[in-house]
């Protein structure tokens, strides 16, 4: 009888190590993509109702901040007493819906790293930090909120920068949403409203869509042609009521039709104040589309940012215009296949704003624990020169006479000044997109912005940059250097 | 182990209890309370007590059963108080109930030798048919014993007394009987049953004449399985019986025959009843059946790839999203708040004391005591397969108590009643 008994003892043990085997295989090899199927509800429950650290400006305005549940005082829940203003530059963090934006980025700081383990108490005993950290953001409390003022609601976006550090002062996108109710239980239902929205409130104009840049791109191409030494200020151009794109049937004509200085020839600058699309047509096609790209990459045109979220790139197709003049032409006038979000045009304005060195946008300036103590500290970081200073000179004395006596006189603010350059897109259907991209002081600028807003309905077939999108820059130029409204 | 040593591991034991519990109160309101104590007492009480019944009355049994007993006990209370502390109060009773029942046990044999099991073998099948069949007794009689059907299975009675009712599940003691008649009959016919085979192929086959226990057997399951629903005790039952028949003979073709019987009632199960098929479906395809049948299995292999390798810790993970945590799926809750190490532990527990109740049969010269210890071993063994195995895909689930672990009086007071058995025929069979 033993033998048998043997056997099945064996058999026994057999069958424990396939138990092993098998918890081997969903504990050890498996365990990751269990613990992020998106049907387990576990990682996000773990952070329900846990301190996250602040986010705050240099300032010390509170942008995000965990206060005690009043329902249950051993849980916190996340307040945004920035509301809409800032949702899509700090975003929220929710237990239905995971975190977005700076609590993302940054949530492995803000949350906190006290979870009742044997570690921790090894940590707490060798004089670890587990308290959440908290991050300090580059923006401005009140530019910001004067910016979201500003758009009123209207679809669209303002950057700024400072354009010598890269460092952004707002990063608005409107309309927004209210992040609060997206960290509670009904979370997806609020969601579900948003996302039904026609005027898509979710959506991050500012650094997360791109736009065909319209004009303002002629401060690329102007930036190009100088630097390439193809043509400067007072260089003539004809100045036809129509340009005829080469290897096609296309025209391309001015806003409002007509010519744009006398009929028969027109200086740069004056092409560049009056935003002459013959001439910039033709300028593009003199440029050529490799010179154009090598700018316009420096410029941070087709390239990945780095930054706290992936920010798409901002496309010139230098390869597909080389050998297609037409195109090209209407490349030059930042139509065609041209694309930038309105952070990409502040950078645009920044570059020239600052002797042509480009820096890279950042949001987030240091990190700090519980005491205050910094943790993390982020410096500029230079992306290079886009253009000698010498032509940045040139090109901002161009843009101050934009401001001054051409299409972007709404941007002009009394005692300061303003350099610019307005731009007019086509957006869907008959709709044009107003751009504005600028700087002040001209003599040592502190902010340089890009104000963006989408074409539609509400601001008519006829809207311009000048006209609409210009007078929020003038507002937030004298509240950022007058400190008024 | 010495007795000494033995004492000592149970007392760590209880303070594994009591440490697991604080730690749960720790994670949940950061404070401690009576709790932790009242589990420590409570399990010195009850496995002290055993140890010390087991000095007395069995005082040359085997001393590698009781500790790992207590340490699975230990792990599975703090998953149930960590799921729920009212049932764990609960739980903590039936720890003394069942400690006492065994202690009884254990004193009554030492009165004279389990012998007397087999001498009234008879009447334990009586008794334990009657047991099984309890269940199917009316819910709505007047009487005030009746059966209970929870969640489409009938596998619960319910004593209702003027101040309280208790809930029963008679089968985790009618499988002790049954295992004790089956031993008996086995060690009675053991000669008839070995001598008459006849090869077919590899396989050695009993006389046609000599399958008729065996198909009563699979019948009775099969009744179990039909009236109570119970694809668990049904499958333990059936292969119990198939794996001591196979012991007793050494005749591959119990194994053969007992194999093709139960393929051949789960196919039928299958066609016959929805709560088979929706079971089949959940095992092979958990996740593609995560909004229907495949949702407890799904949150069970979430918790045990949330565990990982070193757990959430005690009250940290989420095994509450588990339907069942405290019963069916207590190992699933130990994989996510202990983790891989908790589990493996578990596995280790479970392999030591399956290997000590064989080493008993093993080493046992008379041939009733043998196939009992054998019988009682398999039935731990089957049984902790089935469940675990269940929870990680390798079978279907059936709804079955993980023995010691998981939260249920009946299963508790018959697990430690089946050691009892197991150290009586230890110490009766120690040199």
């Amino acid at each position: 009888m033993n033998g048998p008994i043997r056997r099945l003892a064996l058999g026994m043990f057999a069958a424990i190590f396939a138990l092993l085997g098998a918890v081997t295989w969903y504990q050890v090899i498996r365990a990751d993509d269990l613990k992020n199927d998106p049907r387990n509800a576990r990682p996000a429950l773990s952070e329900r109702g846990k301190e996250r650290g602040l986010i705050v400006t240099a300032a010390g305005d509170i942008l995000a901040e965990s206060v005690s549940d009043p329902a249950d005082p051993r849980n916190f829940v996340r307040v945004y007493p920035g509301g809409p203003v800032f949702a899509h530059t700090v975003g929220y963090s929710s237990f239905l819906l995971g975190n977005t934006n700076l609590e993302a980025a940054y949530s492995d700081d803000l949350r906190s790293r006290r979870d009742l383990t044997i570690s921790d108490l090894v940590a707490v005993i060798l004089g670890r930090d587990l308290r959440p950290r908290s991050v300090e953001v580059t923006l401005d409390a009140d530019l910001q909120a004067a910016a979201y003022a500003a758009l009123g609601g209207r679809r669209g976006a303002v950057v700024a920068l400072d354009p010598r550090t890269g460092a952004i002062l707002t990063s608005v996108s409107s309309p927004s949403y209210n992040p609060e109710p997206l960290t509670g239980d009904d979370a997806d239902a609020v969601w579900n409203e948003l996302l039904a929205d026609p005027q898509s409130p979710l959506s991050d104009r500012a650094t997360r869509e791109l736009f065909a840049p319209g004009s303002t791109f002629k401060a690329v191409v102007t930036a190009a042609a100088i630097d390439t030494g193809i043509a400067g200020p007072e260089t003539e151009f004809p100045d036809p009521v129509e340009f005829d794109l080469p290897e096609s049937d296309a025209t391309i004509a001015n806003f409002g039709g007509g010519d744009c200085n006398d009929g028969v020839s027109i200086t740069l600058l004056r092409a560049f104040v009056v935003s002459c699309n013959t001439t910039f047509a033709d300028l593009a096609i003199r440029v050529g589309a490799t010179n154009l790209g090598i700018t316009a990459d420096a410029l941070g045109f087709n390239t990945d940012l780095p930054f706290d979220w992936t920010i798409p790139r901002a496309i010139f197709p230098t390869n597909a215009l080389e050998n297609d003049p037409a195109a090209l032409g209407q490349s030059g006038i930042g139509e065609r296949d041209v694309r930038a979000a309105p952070l990409h045009m502040a950078m645009v304005a920044a570059a020239v704003a600052n002797g042509g060195e480009v820096f890279s946008p950042y949001l987030v300036s240091r990190v700090f624990d519980s005491d205050g103590l910094t943790v993390e500290e982020f410096q500029p970081s230079s992306l290079g020169g886009a253009m000698t200073s010498a032509t940045s000179s040139i090109l901002s004395q161009m843009m101050e006479r934009v401001v001054t006596e051409g299409t972007g006189r709404n941007a002009a603010v009394p005692g300061i000044r303003v350099a610019g350059k307005t731009g007019t897109s086509q957006g869907a259907g008959e709709f044009p997109n107003p751009w504005f991209i600028g700087f002040a002081p001209v003599e040592n600028p502190t902010i340089a912005l890009a104000v963006f807003l989408e074409g539609g309905p509400d601001l008519g077939e006829s809207a311009t940059g000048g006209g609409a999108a210009a007078p929020i820059a003038a507002e937030l130029f004298q509240f950022w250097l007058r400190g008024e409204q | 182990m010495t007795r000494r040593t033995e004492g000592a591991t149970i007392l760590a034991a209880s303070v594994l209890a009591a440490f697991g519990v604080t730690l749960v109160n720790l994670a949940n309101s950061g404070t401690l309370d009576a709790q932790s104590g009242l589990t420590f007492l409570i399990f010195v009480i009850a496995f002290g007590g055993l140890y010390l019944a087991a000095r007395a009355w069995a005082p040359r049994s085997s001393s590698l059963l009781i500790a790992p007993v207590a340490a699975l006990s230990a792990i599975g209370f703090l998953e149930i108080y960590r799921l729920d502390p009212a049932r764990a109060a609960l739980q903590r009773w039936w720890l003394l109930i069942g400690a006492a029942a065994a202690a009884l046990v254990l004193w009554l044999l030492s009165k004279g030798t389990t012998e007397i099991l087999r001498r009234y073998r008879y009447t334990i099948l009586l008794l334990s048919m009657i047991l099984l069949l309890l269940p199917n007794l009316p819910q709505d009689w007047a009487l005030p014993l009746r059966g209970l059907e929870v969640n489409g299975s009938r596998l619960w009675i319910v004593l209702d007394l003027e101040i309280t009712s208790l809930q029963f599940q008679p089968a985790e003691l009618a499988k002790l009987g049954l295992v004790i008649f089956v031993a008996a009959y086995l060690a009675d016919h053991q000669h008839a049953l070995r001598q008459a085979h006849r090869k077919v192929g590899p396989f050695q086959f009993p006389e046609p004449r000599q399958l008729v226990p065996l198909l009563l057997t699979w019948g009775l399951s099969v009744l179990i399985l039909i009236s109570q629903r119970d694809l668990g005790a049904s499958l333990l039952l059936f292969a119990s019986f198939v794996l001591l028949l196979y012991a007793t003979t050494g005749a591959t073709g119990y194994l053969v025959t007992g194999g093709f019987l139960t393929v051949l009632a789960g196919v039928a199960g299958f066609y016959a009843f929805d709560h088979v098929q929706r079971r089949v479906a959940a095992w092979l395809q958990p996740f593609e059946n995560f909004e229907d049948a495949g949702y407890q299995i799904s949150q069970g292999l979430f918790a045990l790839g949330s565990g990982s390798l070193t757990g959430a810790g005690p009250g940290l993970g989420r095994p509450d999203l588990i339907p069942n945590a405290e019963t069916d799926f207590i190992f699933a809750a130990v994989g996510e708040e202990l983790g891989f190490a908790g589990t493996i532990a578990v596995l280790a527990l479970y392999a030591l004391v399956i290997a000590v109740g064989l080493g008993i049969a093993f080493r046992s010269r008379d041939t009733f005591r043998k196939l009992l210890a054998a019988g009682l071993s398999f039935v731990l063994g089957v049984q902790t397969f089935l469940i675990i195995g269940g929870v990680l895909r390798l079978v279907p689930l059936t709804g079955i108590t993980l023995p010691f672990m998981s939260y249920g009086g009946s299963a508790l007071v018959g697990n430690l009643v089946l050691i009892a058995l197991l150290l009586r025929i230890s110490h009766e069979e120690a040199k």
